[in-house]
């Protein structure tokens, strides 16, 4: 699974995806909400890379800068997000509308609500087909739904195409999700806490089905969650996102053994423990900062354990071995 | 679906006419006085004309009697004599109603023709001067009493810029045979283009006046639905999937904003019957609400009495209309 996919348009050594210093910033009343602020990562050909942070992280707004979604009074103040060579942020509305659903796929976080209750689920899967130009016809458009349905693992296809989402299960839903997003043959598909919504038992099949048309279909997903556990079992790499910023990046096993960054580490030491059930759950003390008057330094300071004077200096990544980087003044290491 | 949740939404509605037969039938009793000498007004009569009068309204006879003699007659559409048409109540009113359907499904066209795309504009142009104007449009619509906003139509356009006839329904050069009553469709049967070109022109003035309080309120309710809806996780993954913003907003949003402007739009016609009565008054609209205004003055109380009860069945069966397309709109409920 995690073999590299070599994408036939792109150079194999360059990423998929490059996001650098990008700040998505909000106009409220109160202020401004500068919920990405300066965030630099990538998503390499093939990967799987988990995002993790809790509400609030600028995680998912990342996501839907990436996507072109940031709507008012939201707005991309400063950054480059390059796709495949090709800047995101300088193109205008119909470009990035032909790249939306084509190149560059997403599915929310509960279908329940992302799929439209008025229209039948084939309908919803056709019309992106349509959008996009993949199907010559409208029967060639209703084949090709049925075998994405088949795809996805819904039995009956053919009749069910013409149901309406609430006659299908949670876990169907988000296989119907799943397949309009993945309609088109996307290179990226972003999934947005594709689990939350989910029974227990549902939750391990979804995440199976993205991995396995991950490999099948040669994309890269990017997996937003705040379940760490997620990421261990799915993730090639996973960067962790606290307020608006990333403040650990690195291949999932190294990062989950041997954290670097205090948030990282207090979010694995806030989980509950299999091998030891008596051991007491420790939360992360303290709140998320306002990201309307976010500290100029460390922006975990405030609630790290090992808080000393230099936090208060702003604090840039740091790379601590190959492919790891840490935003904080304790992490050294080797140079890039 | 089903045919027996059909059958049962129609048992339904027997309690609710029965009520309101009920109601239309007390009319008459409750009226203080005896309602023969209201009806003969000022008129003189012989106490043998009151007595006859008074036996052929069957009003010897007690009241409960009386109820059942006239909720079977109305069931078979017998309301009795119109007392100073001299003919038979069903006769006179279903001469007025085509003309009182035609007012009002162009009343209702010309309200849901604006209402929707203003709504649906305003909706998306959000806190632009486009809204504002709407907003504020609406306001006046709902506000503007009948009356003298027709007078003021009659005003500008049939007097001062003589472009449409001040009322009526239609020239008398231009009367066609009455085949259905519905001047519009009796044209086209007599192959009178230039007809059917009058009647729209006569139509033009009180279905606007009529129809543009139900447009306002109509435009309020789709524009706040659209707002709600265009706020939905739906509309957010309909973007990520790359479809035209023609097809989000045209399709995905407002199948859903419909939903409550329907059954606004039934009420609305509802209550477009009751305003019927001072259209028809201002344009000098031959059909059933200026028969009825007519009629009250005239005490003319058995068409009256039936009046009110077409008005509460059409009431009744305009939301059950509404209830069906509801579910046609939004699949997740059934009857």
């Amino acid at each position: 699974m995690k073999e590299q996919v070599q994408n036939a348009s792109g150079d194999a050594g360059t990423p998929l995806l490059a996001i650098q210093g990008l700040r998505t910033w909000f106009e409220t009343d109160r202020g401004i909400v500068r919920a990405v602020d300066g965030i630099d990562l990538d998503v390499r050909r093939g990967e799987c890379l988990g995002v993790v942070g809790e509400s609030g992280s600028g995680k998912s707004a990342t996501f839907a800068s990436v996507m072109g979604l940031i709507r008012k009074p939201g707005r991309i103040v400063e950054g480059s997000i390059r796709f495949d060579g090709t800047e995101l942020t300088s193109l205008d509305d119909r470009a990035r509308r032909a790249m939306r659903g084509r190149d560059l796929a997403m599915t929310m976080q509960d279908a329940l609500t992302a799929l439209n209750p008025a229209l039948r689920v084939g309908t919803q899967i056709i019309e992106v087909l349509r959008a996009h130009d993949q199907a010559a016809s409208r029967s060639a458009a209703t084949a090709r739904a049925i075998e994405l349905m088949q795809l996805v693992g819904i039995p009956a296809a053919e009749s069910r195409i013409a149901d309406y989402p609430h006659q299908f299960s949670g876990g169907m839903r988000q296989r119907i999700m799943i397949a309009i997003a993945l309609a088109c043959r996307p290179r990226l598909l972003i999934a947005d806490e594709p689990t939350t919504a989910l029974d227990v038992t549902i939750q391990a099949q979804v995440l199976d089905l993205i991995a396995g048309l991950r490999a099948k279909l040669g994309m890269s997903v990017v997996l937003i969650t705040h379940n760490l556990g997620v990421v261990a079992a799915y993730c090639d790499r996973v960067a962790v996102l606290y307020a608006g910023q990333v403040v650990e990046l690195g291949p999932t096993a190294e990062v989950i053994a041997a954290p670097r960054h205090p948030y990282t580490e207090g979010l694995l030491r806030s989980l509950p423990k299999l091998e030891d059930l008596d051991h007491p759950i420790e939360p992360i003390v303290g709140q998320v900062p306002d990201l309307i008057s976010a500290p100029e330094g460390c922006r975990f300071a405030a609630r790290c354990p090992h808080r000393r004077d230099s936090c208060a200096a702003a604090v840039a990544m740091r790379h601590v071995s190959p492919g790891r980087q840490v935003r904080c003044v304790l992490a050294e290491g080797a140079a890039p | 679906m089903p045919i027996a949740r059909f059958v049962e939404r129609i048992l339904h509605l027997i309690p609710v006419l029965a009520g309101v037969s009920v109601i239309v039938f007390l009319m008459i009793s409750l009226t203080p006085g005896d309602p023969v000498e209201i009806m003969l007004g000022d008129q003189r009569a012989t106490p043998e004309q009151v007595a006859s009068m008074r036996r052929d309204m069957g009003l010897d006879r007690p009241a409960v009697e009386r109820y059942f003699v006239f909720v079977t007659n109305a069931i078979r559409g017998d309301f009795g004599q119109s007392f100073f048409h001299r003919r038979p109540v069903s006769a006179v009113i279903s001469e007025r109603l085509p003309a009182t359907i035609e007012l009002t499904v162009a009343a209702m066209l010309i309200a849901i023709g604006l209402a929707i795309p203003l709504g649906v504009l305003a909706a998306v142009r959000r806190d632009t001067i486009l809204d504002r104007i709407a907003t504020v449009g609406s306001l006046f619509g709902v506000s503007l009493p009948g009356f003298w906003f027709g007078i003021l139509l009659i005003l500008f356009f049939a007097v001062q810029l003589q472009i449409l006839p001040v009322a009526g329904r239609l020239g008398y050069a231009m009367e066609v045979p009455a085949v259905t009553g519905f001047a519009l469709v009796d044209s086209l049967i007599a192959g009178r283009m230039d007809s059917f070109w009058e009647v729209l022109r006569h139509l033009a003035l009180p279905a606007f006046t009529l129809g543009l309080p139900s447009a306002a309120i109509l435009m309020r309710v789709t524009r706040s639905a659209m707002i709600e809806v265009l706020r939905a996780d739906y509309i957010t993954f309909a973007e990520a999937k790359g479809l035209s913003r023609a097809r989000i907003i045209g399709l995905h949003a407002l199948k859903n904003a419909l939903i409550p402007a329907v059954s606004v739009a039934a009420l609305e016609t509802g209550t477009l019957l009751g305003g019927n009565m001072v259209v028809e008054t201002v344009f000098g609209w031959p059909g059933l609400g200026r028969l009825v205004v007519e009629s009250i003055f005239a005490r003319n109380y058995p068409l009256v009495q039936a009046a009110v009860l077409l008005y509460a069945v059409t009431y009744v069966a305009l939301n059950f209309a509404a209830d069906l397309l509801y579910t046609v709109l939004n699949p997740r409920v059934r009857l």
